[in-house]
């Protein structure tokens, strides 16, 4: 029974063994991996801080003002001059055209009752 | 039988004696047992710990060495970067491991011809185990020396302070030194503050800090530089600064002072200007001038605060002021008696002096002090001055000091002050960081009263429309602009020259509700052409002007040409 025992023991003690060493080497392959992982992620961190100092640089009013410079005859732009500002009151209304009054008035009734035609329309059509 | 039994008694003797050790081995290997099952209870244990505790993936805190020490973003009131940190790549070697020193000479040169080559093969010589070759490198000479394949040298991350809006905003930031240290601007300050603490303990190393945010506004920095920048080629100067506050909470917007430097290369400050050395200094913080007759507007101040001149007094001014063998006369001389606003609009010394005279020259020094003159700047920038007052005035000092000659202020004093003067009459101090009008509220300390505030408002509105601020006023028409010319002659081998001036120009808008104070200095300017002239008017005044056209709609003020804002402006007793 006792030799029994110390096969099965050894079969066990074997295969543990070999079961170690396969974790062992697992274990590293993936120390490996996230080493290389790491490395990735440093330099896309790196390459993230290059592209936001670029982002950072180009929008610099400094680095825009030579910009405008180069195409400002063609685009013909100025620095803003103090007529170029109305009040929103001096907006002309829209100029009166051919409205269909019939229509408009039916639109304002139905909204007085409460009842939204296009929402209506929207309804209808979804079912 | 008694044999036998006595036999048999020893044979039972000598079984028992086997028996006991056979006894004795089990016990032991029973006590072995226990031993290593107890052990693998325990490594069982300690494995079912370490399987079911949780692996934390938060590296923060980790510490790095010095060379990746973060600095926090530094970002203007809208959030537009100002400093950032970028990793860039350094080179090191590890001599001892170098094989072929020429080789590794030889080829790097080629990549880094900058490099001394007896300097480099010295380096690369030798059982040193780190020594650094060349720092912050770009990232595409990195792959192009890895590609070399030169034993023993490689490459680290280091952090690397970039700015990227080079010189526009140079005084403000000041610059960081190799080991991302701040070595002035506001980056001295914010070291000062307490990052200097969390870099030694390593909490502030290769991990992002909370940005800071600044009170600037870029868009109005840039405006303010590209100004100046403008204003030094066109009146051929030597040198031109401003400050924009807002006199409500103190914020500084914007603070430029020419000629500047690139905080990307801090020794780039050092460098002379024109061969003078020491040219590239803050002139806002850290510069001292005669403000010439800008600081009439705190005589004016306080004489109408002391209720001892009112705005409806005439004063004399057919003759000079005399003091023993000096006396102090006009430079547009009216020769005739003038009232107050007319001493303002036509900046006459002899009404100055006069009014200061009423006032009586211990409560006007008295008055110097209230507005902050005698302390030091409450700027977070390290680069201050003090100003140069007299403790007492002599008559002839105090005479003088009334039009801004004698003394010597800093521009951001005299912005604060007249800030103080115009917002109703409370002094804040200044600052760089974000604050809100609530926080300022805190901090006020009311210098004259709301009513003496007004009339001055009235006179620096005056001077725009009448006096010598027309010009600026041309220019700004709609802002509701005004202020006051200074200029003053420079002294030259002790001697005040009329040739050399220093012009600076006072300003506020919109100025029924001023909300922004300015000061522009130029210095030593020249005529623009033939037609002009060489007073402040000229050139800083008109300065102010262009850069107030171009900021005043991006800070929401929108222009306004009705006449009733002006009217309404002038004091009860002058209508």
């Amino acid at each position: 029974m006792i030799r029994g025992l110390n096969i099965i023991l050894l079969i066990a003690c074997i295969s543990s063994l070999a079961g170690v060493y396969a974790i062992k080497y697992e274990t590293l392959e993936l120390a490996n991996q996230i080493a290389a992982l790491k490395k990735e992620g440093n330099s896309l961190n790196n390459d993230i801080s290059l592209l936001e100092a670029d982002w950072a640089y180009f929008n610099q009013p400094s680095y825009i003002e030579p910009v405008v410079r180069r195409h400002q005859e063609k685009l013909e732009l100025n620095i803003l001059n103090q007529d170029q500002f109305i009040n929103i009151n001096d907006i002309p209304m829209r100029v009166e055209e051919d409205l269909d009054d019939k229509a408009l008035t039916a639109l304002f009734e139905a909204l007085d009752r409460g009842i939204d035609p296009i929402a209506v329309l929207i309804e209808a059509n979804s079912q | 039988m008694i044999d036998i039994v006595r036999n048999r008694h020893q044979t039972i003797e000598i079984e028992g004696a086997k028996k006991a050790r056979g006894n004795r081995t089990k016990a032991r290997i029973y006590w072995a047992m226990a031993v290593f099952i107890l052990a693998f209870i325990v490594i069982s244990a300690r494995l079912v710990q370490l399987g079911s505790s949780e692996l934390s993936y938060n590296y923060t805190g980790v510490e790095r060495d010095l060379a990746t020490a973060s600095r926090p973003d530094i970002l203007d009131r809208n959030g537009q970067e100002m400093a950032i940190d970028i990793s860039v790549p350094s080179l090191f070697a590890e001599p001892r491991r170098i094989i072929d020193v020429e080789e590794a000479v030889y080829k790097l040169r080629q990549e880094l011809p900058q490099l001394n080559e007896e300097w480099l093969r010295d380096r690369l010589t030798g059982d040193k185990g780190f020594v650094w070759i060349a720092r912050e490198l770009t990232p595409k000479q990195q792959t192009r020396i890895l590609r070399l394949g030169i034993p023993g040298i490689d490459f680290r991350e280091e952090s690397k302070r970039f700015f990227p809006a080079t010189e526009t905003a140079a005084h403000i930031l000041g610059a960081v030194n190799r080991d991302n240290q701040g070595i002035a601007g506001i980056e001295k300050y914010i070291d000062g503050d307490d990052l200097a603490v969390l870099q030694e303990i390593g909490l502030a190393r290769g991990r992002k800090l909370e940005p800071i945010n600044l009170s600037i506004d870029m868009r109005i920095q840039h405006a303010m530089h590209a100004e100046l920048v403008d204003a030094i080629e066109r009146y051929d100067a030597i040198a031109a600064a401003g400050v924009l506050l807002n006199i409500k909470t103190g914020e500084i917007l914007s603070l430029v002072s020419l000629p500047d430097f690139d905080p990307n290369d801090p020794s780039s400050a050092l460098e002379p200007y024109n061969g003078v050395k020491g040219a590239r200094i803050n002139r806002i913080t850290a510069g001292t001038f005669e403000m010439g007759s800008t600081f009439k507007t705190i005589t004016f101040a306080a004489a109408l605060d002391s209720g001892k001149v009112n705005i409806t007094d005439e004063f004399d001014a057919t003759k000079g002021v005399k003091f023993g063998r000096f006396t102090i006369t006009d430079y547009h001389g009216k020769k005739r008696i003038l009232s107050v606003p007319e001493i303002f609009k036509y900046s006459s010394n002899i009404g100055t002096i006069r009014m200061m005279q009423a006032l009586g020259k211990e409560n006007y020094r008295a008055f110097l002090t209230k507005l902050g003159f005698d302390n030091a700047l409450p700027i977070e920038l390290p680069e201050t001055k003090m100003n140069t007052i007299a403790e007492n005035f002599s008559d002839v000092g105090a005479a003088t000091a009334s039009f801004g000659h004698g003394i010597t202020v800093t521009p951001l004093h005299l912005a604060s002050a007249v800030g103080a003067i115009i917002n109703g009459g409370n002094y804040v101090p200044s600052t760089l960081f974000v604050r809100s009008e609530e926080q300022a509220k805190q901090l006020y300390q009311r210098v004259i009263s709301s009513q003496t505030s007004a009339k001055v408002r009235y006179l620096m509105r005056l001077n725009a429309l009448e006096g010598s601020a027309r010009k600026a006023n041309k220019i700004a028409d709609g802002y509701r602009f005004g202020g006051k010319t200074g200029t003053a002659e420079k002294v030259i081998d002790k001697k005040y020259s009329s040739d050399f001036t220093f012009a600076a120009f006072v300003s506020a808008f919109p100025l029924e509700n001023p909300k922004y104070a300015m000061v522009i200095i130029i210095d030593e300017p020249k005529k623009e052409n033939e037609q002009s002239g060489t007073t402040a008017g000229w050139n800083a005044g008109m300065t102010s002007g262009r850069i107030v056209k171009r900021i005043a709609w991006l800070l929401g003020i929108k222009p306004d040409f009705d006449d009733s804002i002006d009217i309404n402006l002038v004091p009860i007793e002058l209508r």
